[in-house]
């Protein structure tokens, strides 16, 4: 057995080999299976649908409610979890039964890597996880470094775009300050709209929406999001046609994935409107 | 005595409309009141007036149905809420969601059906050969709502996870959804409802007294029963597939305007639908605002101030 520290700070132990674990969130279940290591996945959620191995894995039931009895039947090493929070019983359980409790929950891109480094670790995976690492971080500080010399490169009069992200629209619901997403958009080159509204996922006022007339719309796609809220119908992004969806997987979801997300959204930044 | 009665009917639609002026007057963005610019023109008419007047629609079906079906079970707890016709109004709405999206009549439709559906059940099974007995009534409305609930659970459980995001919103009341066409159909509600209870008021009076004086008196009461328990259902369904569950509004506006004016249904029901409008409208202002441009749901709001204030009034009664 070892130690390790997990994202919340606690104290893990874990066996130097880590053959068994489960996964209770998508997030967690991508990194792993990116380092290599999908293979010692024996349990994940219902939700976790990436990569396409995850298909022959059991579920054990969802992210806020876990099967604990398929868990412990699973005979996991250790248990990966994004938020111990609302789970402080189930860990509780699962700790008296010899399961590791370890607590990922990276809040943005330089942590994903940092918690990608640190699952090669437990995982015996650390040369891929580094390897991956090298190459993720790349492609974002490309991402990055060309949307500032679109912004403040040559030709100064480009301002950068406004933009909106509609995380559901009908309750109007946005990214706020604490969201990775914000933080995802400024370096995708463009300006969050509601980087100033508290909390991560805020319901925002429609009225508010509406001044805020972004530039550019971005859709977490899914079932009913498909369009942008009735409160958008005249901003400049409606009227230019600079609305766009991104799959909702990517965006939701602090994992490698979260650099796909970057490049897309700065791709569609950089597009023309109407 | 009937000076007072044009006072008080003075006083209130003043309130209304000095309610109305507040609260399109107050929002997450700050408007000037002459000279809107076409995107403020847009927030003020396309956004915030029919919230405005969505509210005041809501609140005033919510309070009239739970004025009338008060005096109907000659139980001041009696409530939309209690008796399941909330819940199945709101069951409906969900059903008419997941199933028949495309049709834009289906929520209230839906949820009409579902609220009359569950009015029936619960007079059937509080129905007994000696009569209807009240405590049954109450009893049969708390099963029927709870048995209504966990068809909710379940149904939100099915449902992907965005779509359980607005509904769990939704289901604690939430005005934000509003467009005009809400509005007309929730207006046609309250106004129907309204009328037609209203012209009750002097059967249920008397059946107040008890059922068998009334009957001595000539009221037909099976049907003036039919008569509460379908606008209750026709009020309460538009209300909830406009605005989803807005709690204790049944419960309490009835309550203050009998304490005010007496118990007179005559007054007492129309009055409750112009006190329910301003106390919807006012909380829904406290929704908007308190914490803009983020919002909180209406519900949580009547809740907050509805329940401490019941258990005054349940206290001092």
């Amino acid at each position: 057995m070892r130690e390790v520290r997990d994202d919340l700070g606690r104290t893990v132990k874990i066996p130097r080999k880590l053959d068994r674990a489960i996964s209770l969130a998508p997030s967690l279940t991508e990194m792993i299976f990116a380092i290599g290591a999908g293979d010692k996945l024996v349990g994940v959620t219902t939700y976790c649908n990436y990569p396409a191995e995850t298909a022959s894995i059991e579920k054990v039931g969802d992210t806020q409610t876990p099967n604990i009895e398929k868990i412990i039947a699973l005979k996991p090493q250790v248990a990966f979890v994004s938020t111990a929070s609302q789970l402080e019983a189930f860990t509780k359980t699962l700790e008296e039964q010899g399961i590791a409790v370890y607590v990922s929950n990276p809040k943005n891109l330089d942590e994903v890597f940092k918690d990608l480094g640190q699952l090669g670790d437990m995982f015996g995976r650390s040369a891929a996880a580094e390897d991956l690492v090298i190459s993720l971080s790349g492609r974002a500080s490309f991402v990055r470094h060309q949307a500032n010399y679109h912004a403040e490169g040559s030709d100064k009069s480009v301002e950068k775009p406004k933009v909106f992200v509609q995380v559901s629209k009908e309750p109007l619901f946005t990214i706020g300050s604490d969201s990775f997403l914000t933080a995802l958009v400024e370096q995708a080159g463009g300006v969050p709209a509601t980087k100033d509204v508290p909390t991560a996922y805020p319901k925002l006022s429609k009225e508010r929406a509406a001044s805020l007339n972004p530039d550019v719309i971005i859709l977490s796609d899914s079932d009913d999001n498909r369009e942008p809220n009735l409160a958008f119908k005249d901003s400049k992004a409606v009227k230019n046609g600079r609305v766009y969806r991104v799959n909702a997987d990517i965006l939701s979801r602090p994992g490698p994935r979260l650099v796909d997300a970057l490049e897309e959204i700065a791709s569609k930044l950089k597009e023309k409107g109407k | 005595m009937q000076n007072r009665h044009i006072l008080s009917w003075f006083v209130l639609i003043v309130s209304l409309l000095l309610a109305l002026l507040l609260a399109v007057s107050l929002g997450s963005e700050r408007l000037p009141i002459f000279d809107l610019s076409d995107s403020q023109a847009a927030i003020f008419f396309d956004i915030r007036f029919p919230r405005v007047l969505l509210g005041a629609c809501v609140g005033a079906s919510l309070a009239t149905a739970g004025a009338s079906l008060q005096a109907l079970l000659r139980n001041p707890l009696a409530e939309p809420y209690l008796l399941g016709v909330s819940n199945g109004a709101a069951l409906g709405t969900m059903i008419a969601f997941v199933f028949f999206e495309q049709f834009v009549f289906a929520r209230p439709l839906l949820a009409f059906a579902g609220a009359g559906l569950a009015t029936f059940t619960v007079y059937q099974m509080a129905r007994s050969r000696a009569g209807m007995n009240v405590e049954r009534l109450v009893l049969s409305g708390v099963i029927v709502t709870t048995f209504l609930s966990s068809i909710i659970v379940l149904l939100t459980s099915l449902l992907d996870a965005a779509r359980l995001r607005g509904f769990t919103f939704w289901l604690l009341g939430d005005l934000s959804q509003s467009t005009m066409n809400g509005f007309y159909m929730t207006l046609a509600g309250v106004v129907i409802g309204t009328i037609v209870l209203t012209s009750q008021a002097r059967p249920l009076n008397l059946m107040m007294i008890g059922e068998r004086d009334a009957m001595d008196f000539g009221v037909e009461v099976g049907r003036v029963r039919m008569i509460v328990f379908g606008m209750a259902s026709l009020l309460v369904g538009t209300a909830v597939a406009a605005s989803g569950s807005v709690g204790y509004v049944g419960l309490i506006v009835p309550h203050l305007v009998r304490l005010a004016i007496g118990s007179d249904n005559r007054l007492v029901i129309p009055f409750s639908a112009i006190a329910g409008a301003i106390f919807v409208v006012l909380a829904d202002t406290v929704a908007r605002t308190a914490i803009a441009p983020r919002e909180l749901p209406v519900g949580a709001i009547t809740a907050l101030i509805g329940a401490p204030l019941f258990i005054y009034l349940l206290k001092r009664s």
